[in-house]
């Protein structure tokens, strides 16, 4: 009787030790995020010429603290007050968040098209610069890294490590195309190594 | 002849272990093929940790004087060496025009540069770890200089 409970015993034991490590295998396969990449691709066809570049937005998050030059110091970047011409963005992003998805800004003229949207969450902006080789220029940034972006104590700088954070927790984003006759820029963030 | 046999072991093994010494950060290749009749042809394949040592090694003013220009960009390369150790492989920039392609990758814990134009072939794979010696021989050369 006893040997067969040490024999039960044993074999608990082995279970459970069995059972520890397949968790320890699969837990933080399960619970470590994705690496998140940044993708930024220059093609220019009418020259056969393409650039691509990628890095994980947790290496950019280590090296923007680093870098302190031209208003660029622990991740933030100062922005002068007469570049805002006394607007209150922290109010303006107030009532776009609570506002329902909608197209708040449009202008038509000789030059260009300007559209500003809010739409799933995201801040569109789209542009066509009529003089400028027909440029047309989409911006997609999630509500999120606005807020990040302007997540600073100071009225006259950006969080942009608070905005690369942001957009690690966000999904997949195409966050700027620019085409125009000859280019096409685009840089966007996904869980993906390439760009294929 | 058993006594002989222990001292080639010995040997042997004293070899071995030096090796994996040296190459215990890895091993630094360059190869250089230029594409020209009777061109360059260059494959040097080296212990990774010769790189800080060829550092600690060259002349204190010249050294300071690289040291000193690179100090400023020291902690932002730290951070970037850092943060590489950390990513997966992944092909950081990539420049294709025609004739000319340039690639620089991490693969596999080393910095890889492969450039292919017109003239030449060049092939470079440098450890991080053995970057980072460098790096640090360098700024200790500034610490020391001033």
């Amino acid at each position: 009787m006893r040997e067969t409970m040490r024999k039960r015993t044993k074999i608990a034991a082995v279970l459970c030790l069995l059972a520890a490590g397949v968790m320890a295998l699969v837990v933080p396969a399960v619970a470590a995020p994705a690496e998140k990449y940044l993708h930024v691709n220059v093609e220019d066809p009418t020259k056969g010429e393409k650039v691509s570049v990628n890095v994980t937005l947790s290496m950019a998050e280590k090296v923007l603290p680093a870098i302190n030059n031209h208003g660029l110091h622990d991740g933030k970047v100062s922005i002068h007050n007469a570049e805002m011409n006394g607007v209150d963005v922290r109010a303006l992003l107030d009532a776009v968040r609570s506002a329902p998805d909608n197209e708040f800004v449009t202008v038509k003229d000789n030059d260009s098209d300007v559209r500003v949207a809010k739409a799933n969450g995201n801040i569109i902006v789209h542009v066509i610069d009529k003089k400028n080789k027909e440029q047309k220029v989409d911006v997609t940034v999630p509500l999120k890294v606005v807020d990040a972006l302007f997540s600073t104590a100071k009225n006259d700088e950006l969080d942009i490590a608070a905005a690369l954070r942001a957009l690690s927790d966000a999904g997949d984003v195409l966050l700027v195309t620019v085409q125009d006759s000859s280019q096409k820029v685009r840089v966007w963030v996904d869980s993906r190594n390439t760009q294929d | 002849m058993i006594l002989l046999a222990k001292i080639a072991l010995g040997i042997a093994g004293v070899g071995l272990a030096s090796a994996g010494v040296l190459c215990s950060e890895g091993v630094v290749n360059v190869k250089v093929v230029e594409k020209q009749p009777q061109g360059l042809h260059i494959h040097v394949i080296a212990p990774a940790m010769l790189a800080p040592i060829a550092v600690h090694l060259a002349p204190q003013r010249d050294l300071a004087e690289a040291a000193r220009q690179i100090q400023p960009y020291m902690p932002a390369i730290r951070a970037a060496l850092d943060g590489l150790r950390d990513s997966g492989d992944v092909v950081l920039v990539e420049v294709k025009e025609p004739g000319e392609h340039v690639e620089v990758a991490k693969s596999g814990g080393s910095i890889v540069v492969d450039v292919d134009d017109a003239d030449a072939t060049v092939h470079v794979s440098t450890p991080i770890r053995a970057i980072s010696s460098a790096i640090d021989q360098l700024a200790a050369a500034s610490s020391n200089s001033l």
